[in-house]
């Protein structure tokens, strides 16, 4: 049976922080309604994923743990219900500290979801605010303390860096508090200023460390962390021995997901797309499909020289990075020889390691490998294409 | 003098930039209702887009007016106007031998500028009768009799009676049409004389060939004949001859000794019909021809090369099309490591340069690249030999250079007198000869100086006009060249000389230049994933040294929930960034850093 990665977004928060550029809303009130969309929306999709086995499933935000404890775990019974859910399938739910009780957790657990995911941030209280975030540090340990007890084994904790106020100094103490917690798996986020936040608003006013300083923030992380036990096997991602998140590899290894729920991104036979960004647009959707609802925002099949620029990006954002003989074996064609201009030089710069099957970015290299990977692949005539026939806006 | 030659008036107006020449030419075309105020759009005469918004005149027009006056007769005006730019002062002279008179419009707050004398004088060389105009009389700071006194004094024409208007509000417009009529003397010449006319502009048209316009001085022009261009030697059957009518060319049976009209003989270039040539008929015409006949020589140099080099045919194909209007544009093509392949191209000044640049952009929609201008020099070899050099890649060693010379200018600056001192700190800056000064009135002097062209091709105008609030105003004329200090200035990115980023500079300006320069290509060079160090080197010897650091910090740390179109995006607008820039060697630079290095006064 094929795999299926499965995601759900709820597009709820407390409070909007000022660096956050995804979909979400501040307020309750439209909670009720889109649940019972999104349970709609399992059983619409029942049907296709029928030959799927689903091994990871994934409820991220926004703030899934706002939405009230029985309308979570009726969700996660009607995916059961709808999906063919393995028995050692992965099932993660995102946590923000102090929005989550002893009790949400204990019938989380009790639902089957068997991974949580608890924006920590920073230890430093100073930067939390600096960020907007609503927990302190201690909200945080309390909260990672009480899922520990709830039962859940499998803990992944988000640590940021290059955050406004932040010193080499601070951020080591937040490494040392957040790795004394013993998670199983550790992200670590280098915090991006988008255009379209609140922050790309004042982005010259910040306090924000400089590029040297965040780059030696990233080498010691890597190196702390090793030290620690965690292994990193993604740009940003850490973990102990077996506990790599499952759902994210399907991102970087170019296999299916499917993401229901506003501005959820799919990747499911062969064709990405994604629902429209709007909660109100999208439950109407549901609710009166045959009405000329458009439910679709991006939405576009994947053209096999497509699929080869996405498998090279994303498996070089991994640490084991590209397998020439799997490349050849799943393209047939010779990796070393279409960048064969480019290679030697990023190797003999220090920007990629020739590894044992083939070819993978060094700190250095993953540090700038938006600027190395937008030299080596071309997706705009694709893209184009794309549009052109499907219809992304 | 014939009948019909005293209802005929020729003449032009001439102002400095911005005095109100195509307001007023607007005005005189809306009083003899040769158009009415519905039917005419703004300024007539300045009918491309780039004139309008630069408020100047770039190519001479004419246009054909009836004006009925209070004796009762019509006449024939001929307005030629003439561009306004000390680039063209060549044509300006040749459109104004084509009159017999000249209004001179001066700003009645403003008073006479730069090249209200320079056309004066230009003017007054041609034997023109000088009609002055004061205009914008309604401006809050309008100064009539000051402006009028200026007039006296500074150019030596009565002017106590001349016409006060604002060709804005349209004030006193029927008394300038009077003054045409009365102070303009009527065009002479014989009908029956062997043919003598004066081109004073042509354009090209994809139906007609080259329309060429035309001033008959004697004889008579009309389709049948067999003509010959004198100084180019072309011959042409001629098709067509009519005038200028506002609306369009109108056609007409003859065009004799004293009118003003055009021709066309299905030309193909505008090479052939090169403004101030002569024409004759090829049986029984004159032996004489016109005096006052230049090839136009191009002063400035620069390479233009497409941004993305797939465009260079479109680039040649755009040059060409240009070149049918414009037989001054000059340009072959060339080579640099740097840019791939372009063309050299010769240009009247800076401003017809702009002008090339803009309309190649704007009209071609090319995008293109400029590299540093650059003026002749003229070496003396140690073996001898003379070279005339207008790009720094072709510039001797320095060992073998006997004697390096550089064209020279006699520039003449009008400046309200609170300027003065920044002005003289600007023309010393850039290696100015100090010749006189002058006080126009009270509040305004005139200064002359000899200044290097290469200095003046350098933004000397930008930095003039910042140096006086933009109210001091230049031109200038060519006087040949002068020995001098020059040496040749290499910019090296990673240890590479760029050669379309040389250029030859004066020796004392060569370490301030070298360090401006590799400041602003610090500036302007993107960091990469190896820091470049940015050099100004003579010879072998670096004089100024920059380092572009190296890229840190690229990364897209969250590739959040599965939105991997977003991430192929960003990495697609980073790519198309990345074609822009051009590779030189190993390093990647925006095409705006080599404007960069060309505008260096803060």
């Amino acid at each position: 049976m094929k795999r299926l990665g499965l995601y759900l977004h709820f597009p709820f928060c407390k409070n909007k922080c000022a660096y956050c550029d995804f979909y979400s809303v501040v307020g309750y009130d439209k909670v009720e309604k889109y649940m019972d969309a999104l349970m709609l929306q399992c059983e619409d999709y029942s049907v296709s994923c029928e030959p799927y086995a689903i091994d990871s499933i994934f409820l991220g935000g926004g703030t899934p743990t706002i939405v009230p404890q029985k309308q979570m775990c009726d969700l996660v019974d009607c995916i059961y219900d709808n999906f063919n859910v393995t028995v050692d399938a992965e099932v993660t739910i995102e946590a923000n500290p102090a929005t989550v009780t002893q009790g949400q957790l204990k019938s989380y657990v009790k639902a089957g979801i068997n991974r949580l995911s608890i924006g920590a941030q920073s230890a430093c209280n100073n930067e939390l605010k600096a960020l907007s975030r609503i927990h302190t540090f201690e909200e945080f340990e309390h909260t990672f303390k009480m899922a520990r007890k709830a039962g859940f084994k499998n803990i992944n904790i988000d640590l940021m860096y290059g955050i406004p106020e932040q010193t080499m100094e601070s951020f080591k103490k937040s490494l040392k508090e957040i790795v004394s917690l013993d998670a199983e798996h550790i992200s670590l986020y280098n915090l991006k200023i988008e255009d379209s936040t609140p922050f790309g608003a004042i982005r010259d006013s910040l306090p924000l460390p400089d590029e040297d300083v965040e780059f030696a923030m990233y080498e010691y992380a890597i190196d702390y962390l090793t030290r620690k036990g965690y292994v990193q096997y993604e740009i940003s991602n850490f973990a102990k021995k077996g506990y790599e998140c499952k759902h994210n590899m399907k991102y970087w290894t170019c296999q299916e997901y499917l993401g229901l729920g506003t501005a959820a991104h799919s990747y499911f036979r062969n064709t990405r797309f994604s629902f429209i960004k709007d909660i109100d647009s999208f439950v109407a959707a549901i609710e009166d499909p045959d009405n000329g609802n458009v439910i679709t925002d991006e939405n576009y099949t994947i053209s096999p020289s497509e699929r080869v620029g996405e498998y090279i990006m994303l498996s070089l954002r991994l640490n084991r990075g590209i397998n020439i003989n799997e490349f050849k074996r799943l393209f047939d064609m010779d990796f070393e020889k279409m960048f064969e201009d480019l290679l030697p030089a990023y190797v003999g710069s220090g920007f990629m390691d020739k590894t044992a099957v083939g070819y993978a970015f060094t700190p250095k290299g993953m540090y700038v490998s938006n600027y190395i990977l937008s030299s080596m692949l071309e997706f705009s005539s694709e893209i184009d294409k794309n549009i052109a026939n499907g219809k992304d806006k | 003098m014939s009948d019909r030659q005293k209802r005929i008036r020729n003449f032009s107006i001439i102002a400095h930039i911005d005095h109100g020449k195509s307001t007023l030419a607007d005005r005189l075309l809306e009083n003899t209702q040769t158009l009415t105020s519905r039917e005419m759009e703004d300024q007539v005469l300045d009918n491309m887009d780039l004139e309008r918004e630069r408020g100047i005149t770039i190519k001479a027009r004419a246009v054909n007016l009836q004006y009925k006056a209070e004796d009762g007769e019509t006449y024939s005006l001929n307005l030629i106007d003439t561009p306004g730019h000390v680039d063209f002062n060549y044509e300006v002279s040749r459109s104004l031998n084509a009159c017999d008179g000249a209004l001179l419009v001066v700003d009645a707050s403003q008073g006479i500028e730069a090249q209200t004398l320079a056309n004066a004088y230009l003017a007054i060389d041609a034997d023109l009768e000088i009609v002055p105009v004061v205009n914008k009389i309604d401006l809050p700071a309008a100064d009539p009799d000051r402006v009028r006194a200026e007039i006296e004094d500074v150019i030596g024409i009565p002017a106590e009676d001349c016409p006060c208007i604002s060709a804005k509000t349209g004030v006193n417009i029927p008394d300038v049409l009077k003054r045409i009529v009365t102070d303009v003397p009527a065009p002479k010449g014989d009908e029956n004389a062997p043919l003598k006319c004066l081109i004073f502009d042509s354009y090209y048209d994809s139906y007609l060939g080259v329309v060429v316009y035309v001033r008959v001085f004697d004889g008579k022009l009309k389709a049948g004949q067999r003509i010959r261009m004198m100084n180019t030697g072309a011959e042409f059957d001629v098709i067509e001859v009519g005038y200028m009518a506002p609306f369009g060319l109108q056609k007409a049976t003859e065009l004799a000794a004293g009118e003003v009209g055009y021709i066309t003989a299905s030309i193909k270039n505008v090479r052939d019909t090169q403004v101030g040539d002569t024409i004759t008929t090829v049986e029984n015409g004159i032996t004489e021809p016109l005096p006052g006949f230049k090839q136009a020589l191009p002063m400035v140099y620069s390479g233009i090369y497409p941004e993305d080099g797939a465009k260079y045919d479109d680039l040649r194909d755009a040059l060409e099309k240009l070149q049918l209007n414009d037989a001054s544009l000059m340009f072959e093509p060339e080579t640099s490591a740097a840019l791939g392949f372009g063309f050299r191209c010769g240009f009247l000044g800076l401003l017809h340069m702009e002008i090339i640049q803009e309309r190649l952009e704007r009209e071609f929609n090319l995008d293109i690249i400029t590299t540093a201008p650059s003026v002749i020099y003229k070496i003396t070899k140690t073996d001898g030999e003379v070279l005339y050099i207008d790009n720094p890649s072709n510039y001797p060693d320095q060992g073998e250079i006997a004697e390096s010379a550089e064209p020279m200018v006699k520039a003449n600056i009008i400046t309200p007198t609170e300027y003065v001192g920044g002005i003289m700190d600007l023309c010393q800056d850039r290696r100015g000869i100090f010749h006189d000064m002058k006080y126009l009135d009270s509040t305004r002097a005139e200064l002359h100086y000899e200044l290097p062209l290469n200095e003046i091709v350098y933004d000397f105008f930008d930095a003039l006009k910042s140096r006086s609030r933009g109210y001091a105003s230049l031109d200038y004329e060519l006087i040949g060249h002068k020995p001098s200090k020059l040496v040749k200035l290499d910019i090296l990115l990673n240890g590479e000389v760029v050669d379309a980023l040389s250029f030859i500079v004066h020796t004392d300006k060569a370490y301030g230049r070298g360090r401006k320069i590799a400041e602003k290509l610090k500036e302007n060079i993107p960091r990469q994933l190896f820091e470049v160090p940015v050099q100004a080197a003579i010879g072998g010897k670096v004089i100024a040294r920059e380092t572009v650091k190296a890229l840190r910090k690229d990364v897209l740390a969250k590739c959040y929930g599965g939105d991997i179109t977003r991430k192929k995006k960003l990495l697609e607008k980073q790519k198309e960034g990345k074609k822009k820039m051009r590779k030189l060697g190993s390093v990647e630079v925006t095409p705006e850093a080599f404007m960069a290095v060309l505008k260096l006064d803060e």
